[in-house]
């Protein structure tokens, strides 16, 4: 048996982490009952995207920069599309804006569903996967897979396709749907959102370590709604900013362990965006609904405690349902679909709240819209500093575990920030060392 | 009781060859009468879509070193084929041990594959991957028969 209590040196490594996007490591190091070390290792190898956008045309980045995630396609078309608009001076109409936020939900039902039930959930039950957990709860996982499946309807009916949807242009939309093929959503969604309360319920019920952590929260915040896809990027230590100046802001640096660039905000440090942040940094402008089931769920209006971070995206899936509802029931075909987009010289950023965190994107433009240069933060570049922090700080509180145990609430840990290590490496495998 | 049978084909046909998974599966419908439950845009889709089936059969083109229009059948009761759990994507042997813990799994899973040749943009299949499609629906036709 591998030793281990707070008196021994101890190494653990995981070489794999499961259930999250890529390929990366986890090593912890363990001295004489102390932690020494812990690094997040990402060897996905790198994969040059912001290489392959130089040179291209100003209308292509939604399609290329989709492309970097297959759960959430529309977070990089969202953040592309207002990058390029910004840097070419137009403003869409309310009716793609508001097109755009139904879209946006869609991807959010179905990144949140697929996260709690499949990927986050079977940890608090003690199982390997979502297999086990259907033998144990098979109710809950076909909820969730209804809940994935709606989202998916949604992604399929406003975007062309569930997967990287076709129908996302520089200015709004190929082809507005119908009035009636978004009627047909507002059963299925009104269902969703039955089952998204019951999603909040069900989660609260988990047992979660009592762990907090000072995490200095960022994300897009707006003055009239739950922000998604508009409004200024503001932080829990007083930055309120514009996209572009929150490029400024934020440095990228590279360590060798890892393909990842890593963030941290010029002059203050690590930040978190994601789940956790936006519900903190925007909490009263949920919906009565979601605020009550938070309430209800044990919730304050900040939530430190990462491992909770599975009730707060479950409020926001219960968000994502009831705005989904609104929009769509209120819909109306914006026409034309699009507006026109003319190139021009310049610089232009834009920043949009992908499901597992803030994602910004920045274009310089000649003239005929060639794309110059391309900068992309995608959230677990991020986040990844803090997702650092986090484990560091379970296993100084779990010295006593066995290396089993400490290796499993590490990978929690990861799993809470639901990272996706493909679009940040720019991910995961665990090791603790004590030896 | 009348055996259901579902075939879903998995692919483009705006990509040419990638279009050989949804032509054989076209076929097998019309042809004998198979539920097309396609399009799949991924494995969990099929939970929900294949319920109390007997045989489900999945075709999608493939790219290996074998010759163009080459059919392949891969019966997922046959091997240990693992898959890794992202949050991107869940593989086809994770969704039928889903399936099969949630009591909704077909009795049997065939994935059959076409090879292609050409994965440009554009609509219509290569010449040797055309000529396979009957091919791959005959042997279908025929995993139908043996199951019924």
């Amino acid at each position: 048996m591998t030793p281990s209590g707070a008196t021994t040196n101890r190494k653990i490594d995981v070489h794999g982490l499961a259930r999250v996007e890529g390929e990366g490591s986890l090593h912890v190091a363990i001295r004489d009952g102390a932690l020494e070390r812990v690094e997040l290792e990402i060897f996905e190898p790198p994969r040059f995207f912001e290489a392959f956008l130089r040179g291209r045309g100003f209308e292509e980045p939604p399609d290329i920069t989709a492309r970097i995630c297959g759960i959430c396609p529309v977070a990089y078309q969202m953040s592309a599309c207002a990058a390029l608009e910004d840097a070419c001076g137009v403003e869409v109409g309310e009716r793609i804006g508001k097109l755009r936020r139904l879209l946006y939900c869609g991807e959010w039902i179905q990144s949140h569903a697929l996260h709690i039930y499949l990927l986050h959930a079977p940890d608090f039950f003690g199982c390997r996967d979502a297999v086990e957990l259907a033998a144990l709860d098979a109710a809950a996982v076909e909820r969730g897979l209804r809940l994935k499946k709606t989202g998916n309807h949604l992604m399929e009916t406003v975007g062309g396709r569930a997967i990287h949807p076709v129908n996302v242009r520089l200015g709004g939309f190929y082809r507005a749907p119908t009035r009636e093929e978004v009627t047909a959503l507002v059963e299925p969604l009104r269902r969703a959102r039955d089952e998204s309360l019951e999603t909040v319920a069900w989660v609260a019920g988990f047992a979660f370590p009592e762990i907090e952590a000072p995490y200095r929260f960022v994300a897009l915040s707006h003055p009239d709604h739950y922000a998604i896809e508009t409004g200024r990027i503001v932080s829990s230590d007083g930055i309120d900013a514009t996209a572009a100046e929150f490029a400024e802001l934020a440095v990228e640096e590279h360590v060798e362990r890892s393909t990842a660039l890593q963030s941290r905000i010029e002059g203050r440090g690590p930040y978190l965006t994601g789940p956790l942040a936006r519900y903190a940094l925007n909490h009263s402008k949920l919906p009565a609904i979601a605020r009550d089931a938070a309430a209800a769920a044990g919730l304050g209006p900040v939530c430190n405690n990462p491992f909770r971070s599975v009730i707060v995206r479950a409020v926001e899936l219960l968000f994502a349902c009831d705005e989904a509802l609104r929009l769509a029931t209120e819909y109306e075909p914006p026409e034309p679909p699009a507006a026109t987009v003319v190139p021009r010289a310049g610089t232009g950023a834009g920043a949009t709240e992908a499901p597992r965190g803030m994602l910004l994107q920045r274009y310089e433009l000649e003239a005929d819209g060639t794309i110059h240069a391309a900068r992309i933060m995608p959230p677990t570049a991020q986040n990844q500093l803090t997702i650092e922090s986090d484990v560091r700080r379970v296993v100084e509180l779990g010295l006593e575990l066995s290396d089993a145990e400490l290796t499993a609430r590490c990978e929690l840990a990861i799993r809470n920030h639901d990272p996706c290590i493909s679009c940040a490496a720019h991910f995961l495998d665990v090791s603790i060392d004590r030896s | 009781m009348t055996a259901r049978v579902v075939v879903a084909g998995i692919g483009n046909d705006f990509r040419r060859d990638d279009g050989a998974g949804p032509a054989v599966a076209r076929l097998v419908a019309a042809s004998t009468g198979a539920e097309d439950i396609g399009p799949i845009a991924e494995p969990l889709d099929l939970v929900g879509r294949w319920e109390a089936a007997t045989l489900a059969v999945l075709v999608d083109a493939t790219r290996s070193d074998a010759p163009a229009g080459t059919v392949c059948l891969v019966d997922l009761g046959d091997a240990d084929h693992q898959s890794n759990t992202s949050t991107h994507a869940i593989g086809l042997d994770r969704v039928v041990r889903l399936a099969q813990a949630l009591g909704s799994a077909p009795n049997r899973v065939v994935v059959v594959g076409v090879e292609g040749l050409d994965f440009s943009d554009g609509t219509g299949l290569s010449p040797p991957v055309r000529d396979a499609v009957p091919l791959a629906a005959r042997r279908i036709a025929d995993l139908i028969t043996e199951t019924a």
